[in-house]
């Protein structure tokens, strides 16, 4: 009983630990512009305001940078996603020379330090004329997620029993409606899963947003956040802010995978 | 009926990070079609799209990386768009100077730490999330998924922020329990305390993955050999070293392999802070590739340092990766 409640003790600490930064980061943002940057101790804000994020909002170069971060990212993904299905659906459901080879490819493709190909893409860009082009983030976040993408799309396509997808086509479908009406909706929490992921990745990017876009209205927000001091200061409470709406998009995704995964978590339990 | 099982038993590959190949990967389902020849390149056609694109996207850098790094490539030769061969020299230029060998030193002690530090403290809160009473639990896994889904750069800005020489609620936080000295206290002063705060900071958003991935390998050990164990009289140290280790050991090597290949690489947490100072002091090899080849703009040097990256983190991954795929492949 004792252990037990020295374990509980523990595991609220840890909490306390992990939620802090969350804590900090909103109610720094929340503070009224004197109280951020002060002396005294300030552990629980006071008073409460929203200006930090109206200065946040209204800072130059933050809509756009959220508006490129949302186009670069939402563009990569889909397209990721796309070519992914059907990679999956060719490597799970059918029989072909050179499968096992692909299936391998994508599995080191995967792996691939993208960081180390900085060189080799920023000369391809160039030669491509893609250099300060937001077309040169996409198609370096469609690379870096596509091999993910068709790997794990693969496995659920691969939990999908063929049968059902055979007995549709008995039934009179094609094979683009038994793809259609049975194996793409039963795809569809593997489909959010895989495409929050990737979203997450791209969202996150910051090296080759920062190599391969150097024009300010083109960046995407994590560098115009790295930058936040040139448009801060020292106005911590804004650059707070500014996280936070950051936070938002990223924290939303999650939420969505994470039902499914206490689904996935307790379905298994149950099972036993 | 079978629709609900399929979506249950897909969905816990959900929880599945990038790169972490699914843990349920039924055997494909190979079947033979009799048909046209359209019916025989189908897969092929449908394969196309994403072959095209990875060996165009990530095949040919990977070729371009080694070419480059026999090239001299710097501003004035890429402006002409000459090509000038030098063999080995970019290799010899960069093994010659001593700052790359403090550097890979430093990016090898930095992810040991740093991975050992994620895995271990991973593990340790899988099996303590396994004894908590669940309002507990399900605290400490909120708590983790806020930490998880902050987007890098964000949190780099909060710990900046916690971290701040003057107004930081940290140094304040210290002085308030008595530490005095700590009033203005500047973590960036040395490259081995900026890296520290880095890798706090790694940690931190690491854990929650390592966490629940090695939590829900735990839940998924049968219940009966702890019953039999506990039958047989075992010590808790014993069952953890009989039941539960065997059964989480290939999971744990896999995400310390992941954990390396993503740590290895970091640059965003560090070049945020510091931008690899004081003095180079917190410099990693992905921010002297950086510094090399994009400030300064020694192409092919930088290329040589990608390559000889590349070949460090190969050397460290190289045994699990060959186990790995030898397993996958027998698997396929």
């Amino acid at each position: 009983m004792l252990k037990k409640s020295a374990a509980n003790v523990a595991g609220l600490v840890l909490a306390l630990f992990f939620l802090f930064p969350t804590y900090w980061m909103i109610t720094s943002a929340l503070k009224p512009k004197g109280s951020t940057i002060t002396s005294d101790y300030d552990l629980v804000p006071f008073s409460v305001t929203f200006s930090n994020f109206v200065t946040a909002w209204t800072k130059p170069g933050f809509l756009s940078a959220l508006g490129n971060s949302l186009v670069v990212t939402l563009t990569a993904v889909l397209a990721a996603i796309i070519v992914g299905i059907t990679a999956a659906v060719a490597m799970s459901r059918f029989a072909f020379r050179g499968r096992k080879s692909f299936v391998l490819l994508m599995l080191v493709a995967q792996m691939a330090p993208f960081e180390a190909l900085l060189i080799p893409m920023f000369l391809m860009m160039r030669d491509l004329q893609l250099y300060e082009h937001l077309t040169s983030l996409v198609l370096v976040y469609f690379a870096v997620t596509l091999p993910f993408c068709a790997w794990t799309l693969r496995g659920f396509v691969n939990g999908i029993p063929v049968e059902l997808e055979e007995a549709a086509m008995v039934d009179g479908c094609g094979r683009w409606g038994a793809f259609q009406k049975v194996t793409l909706p039963l795809l569809g929490p593997g489909l959010v899963a895989t495409s929050v992921f990737a979203f997450i990745t791209a969202w996150n990017e910051f090296l080759f947003a920062k190599v391969l876009i150097r024009s300010q209205d083109r960046e995407t927000l994590p560098v115009w956040l790295s930058g936040f001091q040139t448009a801060f200061g020292t106005d911590w409470g804004g650059a707070m802010a500014a996280s936070v709406l950051f936070t938002v998009p990223a924290l939303v995704f999650f939420l969505i995978v994470q039902r499914k995964m206490v689904a996935g978590v307790t379905a298994g339990a149950v099972k036993g | 009926m079978t629709a609900v099982k399929t979506t249950e038993t897909a969905a816990p590959a959900g929880e599945i990070p990038p790169a972490l190949p699914p843990a349920v990967t039924g055997g494909a389902r190979k079947r033979r079609r009799r048909g046209g020849a359209f019916d025989r390149a189908l897969p092929y056609l449908l394969l196309a799209p994403a072959l095209i694109a990875i060996l165009w996207l990530i095949g040919f850098p990977v070729v371009s990386v080694f070419v480059t790094s026999f090239r001299q490539l710097n501003l004035g030769e890429l402006v002409r768009g000459e090509i000038v061969w030098t063999g080995f020299d970019n290799y010899v230029t960069v093994l010659k100077d001593e700052r790359f060998w403090t550097v890979s030193l430093r990016t090898i002690v930095f992810t040991v730490a740093v991975v050992g530090a994620s895995v271990g403290a991973g593990l340790l809160i899988a099996l303590l999330m396994r004894v908590l009473t669940p309002w507990v639990r399900v605290a400490l896994q909120i708590a983790m998924l806020c930490a998880w889904a902050m987007p890098i750069l964000a949190s780099t800005t909060v710990y900046q922020w916690m971290f701040d020489q003057n107004y930081g609620i940290l140094n304040k936080t210290l002085v308030q329990l008595g530490f005095d000295s700590y009033a203005n206290y500047s973590w960036f002063s040395s490259g081995t305390s900026t890296l520290s705060v880095v890798g706090l900071l790694i940690v931190w958003q690491a854990i929650p993955f390592l966490a629940f991935s090695l939590y829900a390998g735990l839940v998924g050990i049968p219940r009966d050999l702890y019953e039999a164990a506990g039958i047989d009289g075992a010590s808790g140290w014993q069952t953890f070293r009989a039941v539960t280790w065997p059964e989480i050991r290939s999971l744990l090597m896999m995400v310390t392999f992941l954990s390396t290949l993503w740590d290895f690489k970091v640059f965003a947490q560090i070049w945020v802070f510091k931008e690899g100072g004081p003095s180079g002091e917190s410099t990693t090899l992905a921010v002297l590739q950086y510094l090399e080849g994009i400030a300064k703009s020694h192409f092919g040097v930088a290329a040589a340092i990608s390559v000889l990256m590349m070949l460090i983190l190969g050397l460290i991954t190289f045994q699990y990766l060959r186990r790995l795929l030898q397993t996958e492949e027998g698997k396929i």
